[in-house]
């Protein structure tokens, strides 16, 4: 668990970091995100240490940030950045080794857990260790920046635009990837970016900041149903807002009794890819199907609307 | 180009290759023979260098060259092809010393002519023309330069090129030969060891306070600017003032002329391109990676060392280079104010209008820098392999 309290970065006169306060709960994904220049990478290098507050602290597990050597400290926190920074004189292999070497870890321990990344993250280690960082896709060095980050097994990762550099698909797949190993480690992650999209598919919370304040602090249905101020529903965008509602909302909540006909669809998928596949196939509704394959009801478009509203 | 014929084009390079072995071989002198070390000489063509038979054969094996120079495209064969110039003329010019040199006469000299020199020349191209082409790597061409000096080594090392003048001026004064080029040594190594101690952390100190660069740089520019006899000069005051006033210099060997104030020289000649080096060699490596390396908890120290100084290596390193080959080359001014070196000969030699003299301090000196050029070229390339590949 992250406490934040009343953060504070000043560079002489201007503030970029005002006061913030946010708690960001074990085993959560907080994603901040603001325009440019809101102080989102200020706020983020704070916890770290990169960068000094100018006052108040950071409780990581209810331990002051101040009281551990900063070395020390960063060897506990995972941190990716956007361009990833691999060391590019270094292997594949050696740059996940970064922090268990850093940590005395013995060459054995080193070599298992440097495969057992690589797997975790589809990258056959048979191919892949002995690489050079210019010799991977952008896509295969964002796994690999992660992995390195994971490779001490710390219990918080700190993400700056960590999927900025992607393509589309390749950037929903790394979010999946980094979901799916979050939901299996446990990890508490605190995750910048600029996407509004990303930050609706990973964030349990979302924080918003503009000119160095936060503004708002709140799950995403809170964020789109009540907004804190005129930015804040700007951002998250008025003729977005019903869709991104939907994709907050699985098929199982709005399943209703009855018949329908059509190739049935999952409980687990969200309202918004329910709409699209009735508007695209021309139905009022569709059967859904449980994870065992059995029909367990119906999917209506009048039902699924409701769920874009902020009042049900 | 002319011809389209099938196999058959000729060479561009080639060409001009084989029309400067026709000139050497036709239209220049092979050697010189002067009666003795400081009289003007006179010509010798090759055909009156050496007796008829092994003229014929010379001739023979440097048209064979040139041919294949201008026909073959093949880079291992026109490699092969200098390698054969080389063998027939460079120990035909140690015969053409013994022929030309009358039975028992110690004072007559022969030296190497135009011709000569114009046909090195010419296999030095082909030489250079089928490394490149051979694309050879760092290993490949350290591998070359021993072959090279191996081959240099052999000719005088079996006395094949004991008849000739710049040999006889070696003979007359190999013990100061050698003391001398160590002192060559000493002086353009010793420099740039005392430019890296220095330079080295000032340049670290420049890329972490950005206020002290353009200052530093600028001092650093000023000096580099001063010519070198002014330089030494400059410095024979002080230096000389230090061992009148402090014994512990003096008894050090510090004077105000002789090694010191060259290496003092050499030295502040070398620190601009070490520390300008290492500056934007440290500026280079990206931001990122500096930020990935304190995110994960590198110590200041362990990001310089695992970090910064690897990626900053071949930038430093071509810095060494010009050090190298510079403090080499200006190494042989320091013997105008006592310094000692390969200068010493040179400057003898202009004084006793001793032409082999002088060669007997240059050739060393340029041989030397162009190694070292050789040599630190190969480490940037490895350098850059592992830190950037
Ligand atoms: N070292 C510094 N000195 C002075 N001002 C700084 C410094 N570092 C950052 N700032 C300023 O602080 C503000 C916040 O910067 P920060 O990098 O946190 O923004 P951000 O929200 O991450 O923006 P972006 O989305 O563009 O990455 C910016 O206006 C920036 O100019
Ligand atoms: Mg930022």
């Amino acid at each position: 668990m992250i406490e934040i309290e009343r953060l504070t970065k000043r560079y002489g006169n201007s503030t970029v970091v005002d006061g913030v306060t946010m708690r960001v709960e074990e085993g959560s994904i907080a994603v901040v995100v603001g325009t440019s220049g809101a102080g989102k990478s200020t706020l983020l290098r704070m916890i770290n240490r990169l960068i000094e507050p100018t006052s108040g602290r950071v409780l990581i597990d209810g331990q002051d940030t101040m009281s551990v050597p900063e070395d020390e400290l960063r060897h506990r926190i995972g941190y990716v950045i956007q361009g990833y920074g691999l060391f590019p004189h270094r292997t594949v292999a050696e740059n996940i080794a970064t922090v268990p070497r850093l940590l005395g870890w013995n060459r054995k321990r080193i070599a298992d857990r440097v495969e057992e990344l690589l797997d975790l993250y589809q990258l056959d280690p048979a191919e892949f260790a002995n690489k050079y960082p210019h010799e991977l896709s952008g896509g295969q060095q964002q796994r690999v920046g992660v992995a390195r980050a994971l490779a001490a097994r710390p219990a918080l990762l700190l993400m700056d635009e960590p999927f900025g550099a992607l393509d589309p698909v390749i950037r929903a797949k790394a979010q999946d990837d980094l979901l799916a190993i979050q939901r299996r480690l446990g990890t508490t992650i605190v995750l910048v970016t600029h996407d509004m999209e990303e930050a609706f598919h990973l964030g349990d919370r979302i924080a918003v900041m503009d000119q160095a304040r936060l503004l708002q602090y709140a799950p995403p249905a809170e964020l789109l149903t009540r907004p804190a101020e005129a930015f804040v529903e700007r951002l998250v965008g008025s003729a977005e807002r019903p869709f991104r509602l939907l994709s907050l909302s699985t098929v199982r909540d709005a399943t209703e009794p009855g018949p329908a006909s059509g190739e049935p669809i999952e409980a687990s998928a969200n309202l918004r890819e329910a709409l699209s596949r009735l508007v695209w196939c021309g139905r009022d509704a569709l059967p859904v199907a449980g994870a065992d394959g059995a029909v367990m009801g119906r999917v209506s478009i009048d039902g699924i609307l409701r769920f874009g509203r902020p009042s049900r | 180009m002319a011809s389209s014929r099938k196999g058959f084009r000729l060479d561009r390079l080639g060409g001009v290759i084989a029309v400067l072995i026709g000139l050497a071989l036709f239209a220049a002198p092979f050697a010189t023979y002067r009666a003795n070390r400081i009289v003007s000489g006179e010509p010798r063509m090759l055909l009156d260098a050496l007796p008829p038979g092994l003229a014929s054969g010379v001739l023979a094996a440097a048209l064979a060259v040139a041919v294949m120079a201008a026909t073959l495209r093949a880079a291992p064969v026109r490699l092969a092809a200098a390698g054969l110039g080389f063998a027939a003329v460079a120990p035909a010019m140690g015969m053409a010393a013994l022929f030309l040199t009358p039975e028992g006469n110690t004072f007559a000299r022969v030296s190497p002519a135009f011709g000569f020199w114009l046909l090195m020349l010419a296999f030095g191209l082909l030489v250079a023309d089928s490394l490149t082409r051979l694309r050879l790597g760092p290993w490949g061409r350290l591998a070359a330069l021993g072959v090279a000096a191996a081959f240099v080594a052999l000719l005088l090392l079996s006395g094949a090129w004991s008849g000739l003048s710049i040999i006889k001026e070696y003979a007359a004064r190999s013990d100061s030969f050698w003391r001398e080029a160590g002192q060559h040594l000493l002086l353009a190594l010793g420099s740039l060891s005392a430019a890296l101690l220095v330079g080295l952390p000032t340049g670290l100190l420049c890329h972490r306070l950005p206020r002290l660069r353009s200052g530093t740089l600028q001092v650093l520019n000023v000096v580099q600017t001063v010519p070198s006899i002014a330089l030494f000069g400059i410095l024979m005051v002080p230096l000389g003032y230090l061992a009148a006033t402090v014994p512990l210099a003096a008894a050090l060997g510090i004077r105000g002329i002789g090694a010191a104030p060259a290496l003092v020289a050499l030295f502040l000649y070398s620190l601009l391109p070490i520390v300008a080096n290492t500056v934007v060699g440290l500026g280079q490596v990206p931001a990122a990676v500096v930020e990935a390396a304190r995110g994960m908890g590198l110590s200041p120290r362990q990001r310089l060392l695992q970090v910064e100084l690897p990626l900053a290596l071949p930038v430093i390193l071509a810095g060494v280079r010009i050090v190298l080959v510079q403090n080499l080359g200006l190494a042989t001014v320091a013997a105008l104010i006592g310094g000692g070196g390969f200068g010493t000969f040179v400057f003898q030699g202009i004084g006793q209008t001793a032409i082999d003299l002088v060669l007997l301090g240059a050739i060393p000196t340029v041989a030397l820098a162009f190694a070292a050029a050789v040599v630190l070229d190969a480490a940037i390339e490895l350098a850059n392999g592992t830190s950037h590949d």
